[in-house]
């Protein structure tokens, strides 16, 4: 029994921190129907500029949350408005191949300056034990992080003009255009607030695991099944999602070893897509 | 009747328009005065929502000028013609799934940033239609069309417009719903609203307007007094007879 608390703690853990690397991720595929290949390369780019920081100048992950928060928006921001808005209504495929090689270069330029080396910031900060389970401390942190970042982002979704405006868009964009919305500069908005949410989980993800370029495929592919099990372009579909994926891979590495962990995620995500294609919590009819 | 003031709010004057190819608008002239109800009539296919469309700014006109306020607005994109004090409620009403009924109606003041006037016209909107009140922490597609409209009408209140266009008020809702959304027309055109009202329904829209246009094929064929164009026989015979 007490090695199900301790997995069941590990499961939790690690599917906050899913949540919050994919929420990003969802939110733009929702709202502007972009599959976003650079989610996984922005990922790793907010938690090379934490470790850099760290190792350059001393300065802490916590103090890098919102320096690398606001350059990531920035990052997206201009992306957005000065190239993926030319094709945003095009196609999925267009502008999954526009993200895809806008990743191509992003991905291979962190390579070439950063090397492939895994690196991580070490916060040495001991663990804790409550009864039969222990906890890391710096996950522990890592995970309250993540869901305070998440329910962040949901706060402003919902309690925000501009949250109400990203959700109209999603709904009707030619109504919500009649509602003095500038669509494209909202869509803007959007990317840079996946981006920013990528960049967040890379501060928290570089406190907890080693990164390297090598996994940011890892990361798009956690991103995408979040989605599909959670239900698209909604923080609670990012939440359930992540939770559900973090608890399947660890049980799954539990019974059949952790080799078997991410083939189970998968598993789970073609399950769901079969049995309930809009997620556990997504809407019907849209997408 | 209120008198009308010498020059007109709204002024259109040889507005062409339509879809790439497809030319809907010939030549369209138009007037709505301070304080007056307009409507807008005429068969489906006429050019009724492409010309609000064109108003709105969500299509450009191809010629004619479109004067609002004193200022010149053809042409100019949306957020632009709703600062300027045009609110346009689109044909299907077109609330946002997803959103309460408060928040639909908040996303009507979207640009404006006076917080106090705005929980001010909130509590109006309340005032014109108690139900929303009652429905507002609903999802807004959950209420039923005669509400729905009541909720589009008021997310178009709450830019506080110095026009108010509204695209079919009545279509599909019961003759009892559309008498009562008619009440609240008459309520807030008594407080002082300017209002352009796109309707199928022929003698809905007289009864509700002061001035009227009969529109075919994207010109205006007839316009003048509603209770005039009421009493024509013509006018009558081709929109009145079933």
């Amino acid at each position: 029994m007490a090695i199900y608390s301790q997995i069941l703690a590990n499961g939790l853990m690690l599917g906050a921190l899913y949540a919050c690397l994919a929420v990003g991720f969802s939110l733009v595929w929702g709202v502007l129907n972009v599959i976003n290949m650079l989610h996984g390369s922005f990922i790793i780019l907010g938690g090379y500029l934490t470790w850099f920081a760290w190792h350059g100048w001393g300065i802490h992950p916590i103090v890098m949350l919102p320096v690398v928060g606001a350059l990531l928006f920035a990052l997206g921001f201009a992306l957005q408005k000065l190239v993926i808005n030319r094709v945003v209504s095009a196609p999925v495929l267009t502008t999954l191949t526009l993200t895809f090689g806008l990743d191509m270069i992003l991905y291979n330029v962190m390579t070439y300056w950063f090397t492939a080396t895994p690196r991580r910031v070490q916060l040495d900060l001991g663990a804790v034990s409550l009864g039969p389970v222990t906890l890391p401390v710096d996950r522990l942190v890592g995970t309250a992080l993540a869901l305070v970042l998440t329910l962040a982002l949901y706060a402003v979704m919902r309690g925000s003009n501009i949250g109400r405006a990203i959700v109209a868009v999603r709904m009707d964009r030619s109504a919500a255009e009649l509602m003095g919305i500038r669509t494209e500069r909202i869509y803007a908005i959007t990317f840079g607030i996946g981006a920013l949410m990528a960049g967040v989980a890379g501060v928290v993800f570089a406190s907890v695991f080693p990164i390297t370029t090598n996994v940011t495929g890892t990361y798009l592919g956690k991103a995408f099944v979040v989605c599909v099990v959670g239900g698209l372009g909604s923080v609670p579909g990012a939440l359930v999602g992540g939770l559900v994926l973090g608890l399947v891979e660890s049980l799954a590495g539990h019974w059949f070893g952790p080799q078997q962990a991410i083939t189970a995620g998968f598993v789970l995500m073609l399950a769901i897509l079969l049995t309930r294609p809009t997620g556990l919590v997504g809407v019907r009819g849209y997408e | 009747m209120p008198e009308p003031r010498l020059d007109p709010l709204l002024e259109l004057a040889g507005v062409t328009s339509g879809y790439g190819q497809i030319q809907v608008l010939w030549g369209m002239d138009l007037a709505v005065h301070s304080g007056e109800v307009v409507a807008l009539v005429g068969s489906n296919g006429a050019g009724k929502s492409t010309l609000l469309r064109t108003i709105s700014g969500q299509l450009a006109p191809r010629e004619g000028t479109i004067r609002f306020d004193g200022r010149a607005i053809g042409g100019a994109k949306p957020d632009a013609v709703l600062t300027a004090g045009i609110a346009h409620v689109p044909e299907g009403r077109r609330l946002f799934r997803g959103l309460t009924v408060r928040d639909n109606l908040l996303l009507g003041a979207y640009l404006r940033t006076d917080k106090d006037d705005i929980a001010r016209d909130l509590a109006w909107v309340f005032e014109l239609f108690p139900i929303l009140a009652e429905r507002q922490r609903q999802d807004a597609t959950t209420l039923s069309g005669g509400e729905q409209q009541m909720c589009a009408v008021g997310r178009g209140i709450m830019s506080r417009p110095k026009l108010l266009m509204i695209d079919e008020l009545s279509l599909g809702l019961s003759p009892r719903m559309v008498e009562h959304l008619g009440e609240a027309l008459i309520q807030l055109n008594k407080a002082g609203q300017t209002i352009l009202l796109v309707e199928q329904d022929v003698m809905t829209a007289f009864e509700l307007s002061h001035r009227a246009y009969i529109m075919e094929n994207g010109r205006v064929t007839r316009a003048g007094a509603s209770t005039e164009l009421m009493a024509d026989p013509t006018v009558s015979e081709a929109y009145l007879s079933i």
